[in-house]
């Protein structure tokens, strides 16, 4: 990971609110030109630890280099933050407020509006240019946030729960959008708590909960170094090798079909074997990788038990 | 500076190009002439006349109580009113004060009711009888003896809250029963006249040239000054927290803190808005000026024109330092407390304090009218709060030594440092804390760690 400077390095990164702890020590890396996936259930420290990055607050110990350099407002000019929490001026004009949002980064005059008509006419929001908030849907004001954040052409993109709110098609078109925004050297950080999104999306993810660290690394590498073997099956008349402790180990039941974990050194093809030993009528038998959503889970319940 | 330069356009245009900016700066000079002129036309208006049955039990009072209401002897008693209380009349006066008399004489329709016998009981029964016919609108007894001094003059009126005609009636009732009284003691009116007459005092202020100056015109301008940098201060200040909570509500506070410092965000707010302040006050200043210019060359109105005192650039300058200073200071503590509320509406009551506050320096300001050069007026106008509303006038009534203006300055320029300083801290941990309202301790906590 050390070929390249990384574009974020956080090293023992605290933040106290008083007595609570909301970062514990957090290290990790972000390499350039990936998508970053910032996982966590609620409550983890994800806003806060984004905050540090975007130079809102400032960790107690600890230190977080963007560029390799320390978080000042010039790095802040470099990155393009999209808040969980975030909003609009009620009663100004759509354009006017794209352009004080740009304004505060650093982009002006003429470049600014030319940005500004691109990525209104990208967004499919060119007709929206002179009208105010009020007068938008939910679902548009969420793409002219989206547009305030990339106004300045940011190198490095930090989405705070990009899709909440948003419906399954908007979804799919702002997905585009950052994936046409990732080709070239940009990098994007995006903390969310829906699984399914950030496995298509990321490359590398970084799992927090109660303020410490419990996953950091490729998503490949992960997904195989938790590699439990796991088989999607459907049939009929397996019943009592299912119930065979010494061979599998829990059965999770699905609508259309069941996941079955092996126990410790079994292997898939000797299950597979004694299925068919059994006369077992197989209509689906595939070994599958553990989705980020079990291992996410699987972690989270992990820690709180090593907890207590 | 480039941010700093964005937050403060975008404040200044966020203010300026407002429908209720425009509405303000125009409304208040014409909220002001309403003041002046409308009381002044309604009271000219001429009413129904009011028909009185008249009964005169003593057969001399009549006679003089209709003289005294006719328009000559009004316009004339008003023109000794003036006389005495040593205001000049120009020509175009008295004749405004005669047609006002003549209107108030019209207003009167007299009919003599005779006794002829009848006990007091019917003739009041009878006049209350016509009064519901509406035959007449009221009725006057007059008793039988002038010098029986406690004798009721009964006066019944249907329009009984007509406060106008009720005074006009009882002043030439009471003068038409003195003149009788004076008649039967064998005193002149004049003598009386003479001996009644109030000494006249010409109370003009010195300035610290030994030059007159005209002390009514003075503490009138005084007091319109007070007013308006009172009320300017309130609506900034409000419209600052109206400003900071919006960014709070809707949360834009988040993406403005990852764009620039909070302190920068703060003190570019405080800058627009106030640069909006002062371009409304320039457009009211401009246009007092050029209403004023435009009355001077009106001969009618020359008089007014100078009764206003004269008004030096200089202290022009001086308001607009001082408009400044309390902009400052209420604007830091309004932003204060916009961070810590939830919602506009949070914000509204706990606006309490700072317009309290601005009430107090309000209330100091007349003392200072009262006396500039007093041990109170000295303080109040160095006093952090006091001082922005308190100097200006001190300034004007009775220009105090450069030292204590300077001194007033420099303890208000520090306040403000350490107010924006203060709001500053609390704003960029209470911009980002949403849901509810944070206590005093809180509050200071933030102060010291933030």
């Amino acid at each position: 990971m050390q070929e390249e400077q990384a574009t974020l390095q956080a090293k023992g990164v605290t933040k106290r609110y008083g007595d609570f702890t909301a970062v514990d020590d957090l290290s990790f890396e972000v390499r350039p030109g990936r998508v970053f996936g910032f996982l966590g259930p609620n409550g983890a420290g994800k806003t806060t630890t984004i905050r540090m990055i975007v130079g809102i607050t400032f960790p107690d110990e600890g230190q977080i280099k963007l560029f390799g350099q320390p978080v000042t407002t010039e790095t802040q000019g470099r990155i393009g933050y999209l808040p969980e929490e975030r909003g609009l001026y009620k009663k100004m004009k759509v354009v006017d407020q794209l352009k004080y949002f740009a304004a505060l980064k650093g982009v002006s005059g003429r470049e600014a509006e030319r940005r500004i008509d691109f990525w209104l006419e990208r967004m499919q929001l060119a007709d929206w240019k002179k009208k105010k908030t009020t007068d938008l849907s939910k679902g548009m004001q969420q793409k002219i946030q989206f547009i305030a954040t990339v106004l300045h052409d940011p190198d490095l993109l930090i989405l705070d729960e990009p899709f909440s709110g948003l419906d399954p098609v908007n979804v799919e078109f702002l997905i585009d959008v950052i994936s046409e925004f990732r080709t070239g050297e940009k990098t994007i950080i995006f903390s969310t708590h829906l699984m399914e999104t950030a496995e298509r999306l990321c490359s590398d993810i970084l799992l927090i909960n109660k303020s410490r660290k419990v996953l950091f690394g490729s998503l490949r590498e992960i997904k195989e170094s938790y590699g439990q073997n796991l088989i999607a099956f459907r049939g009929e008349g397996a019943g009592a090798i299912l119930e065979d402790r010494a061979m599998i180990d829990r059965v999770v039941t699905h609508a259309d079909e069941q996941e079955l974990h092996l126990a410790e050194g079994v292997d898939a093809q000797d299950v597979l074997r004694r299925m068919v030993a059994a006369g077992v009528s197989i209509s689906k038998f595939e070994k599958t990788e553990p989705s980020l959503n079990d291992i996410f889970i699987d972690r989270v319940k992990g820690g709180d038990n090593s907890d207590e | 500076m480039n941010r700093f330069l964005a937050v403060v356009v975008h404040e200044y245009k966020k203010v300026v190009l407002k429908w209720s900016f425009l509405v303000g700066t125009l409304l208040l000079p014409v909220l002001a002439g309403v003041f002046a002129f409308v009381p002044a036309i309604i009271f000219s208006l001429k009413g129904e006349p009011t028909r009185i049955a008249l009964v005169d039990r003593s057969g001399t009072v009549a006679p003089r109580l209709k003289d005294n209401l006719s328009a000559d002897k009004m316009a004339e008693r008003a023109r000794k009113a003036a006389a005495d209380a040593a205001v000049d009349i120009t020509p175009s006066q008295d004749e405004q004060l005669k047609r006002t008399s003549a209107q108030l004489v019209e207003s009167f329709i007299f009919t003599d009711v005779d006794p002829a016998g009848r006990s007091l009981e019917e003739i009041r029964s009878d006049l209350t009888s016509r009064i519901t016919a509406e035959e007449f609108d009221a009725y006057l007894i007059i008793p039988p003896d002038v010098n029986d001094t406690a004798a009721v003059y009964e006066f019944r009126s249907r329009k009984g809250a007509d406060f106008i005609t009720n005074d006009s009636l009882r002043d030439a009732l009471n003068s038409a029963v003195r003149s009788q009284r004076l008649a039967e003691a064998n005193i002149s009116e004049e003598r009386l006249a003479a001996i009644g007459k109030p000494v006249v005092m010409d109370a003009k202020g010195l300035d610290d040239r030994g030059g007159e100056k005209d002390t009514t015109g003075l503490m009138i301008a005084s007091f319109v000054i007070g007013l308006m940098i009172y009320i300017t201060l309130a609506i900034y200040g409000q419209a600052i927290m109206g400003a900071v909570v919006e960014e709070k509500e809707t949360r834009i506070s988040e993406i403005l803190f990852s764009s620039a410092r909070p302190f920068t965000l703060l003190f570019g707010k405080l800058v627009g808005v106030g640069l909006a302040g002062l371009t409304q006050l320039a457009i009211w200043i401009v246009s007092a000026a050029a209403l004023l210019a435009f009355l001077a060359l009106q001969t009618d109105l020359s008089q007014l024109v100078g009764a206003v005192p004269e008004i030096s650039l200089l202290m022009i300058f001086y308001f607009l330092i001082y408009f400044l200073i309390g902009y400052f200071i209420y604007a830091s503590i309004f932003a204060l407390i916009g961070s810590v509320v939830t919602s506009l509406q949070e914000g509204g009551q706990f606006a309490f304090p700072p317009v309290m506050l601005l009430l107090v320096a309000f209330y100091f300001s007349l003392a200072v009218i009262r006396d500039p050069n007093s041990t109170l007026s000295f303080w109040v106008s160095i006093a952090p709060f006091f001082a922005p509303i308190t100097m200006p006038i001190r300034i004007m009534a009775e220009t105090p030594p450069f030292w204590q203006i300077a001194l007033s300055i420099g303890i208000n320029v520090l306040a403000i440092a350490g107010l924006v300083w203060l709001a500053s801290r609390v704003y960029r941990v209470g911009m980002l804390m949403y849901g509810k309202r944070a206590t005093i301790p809180e509050i200071w906590k933030w102060i010291r760690y933030a």
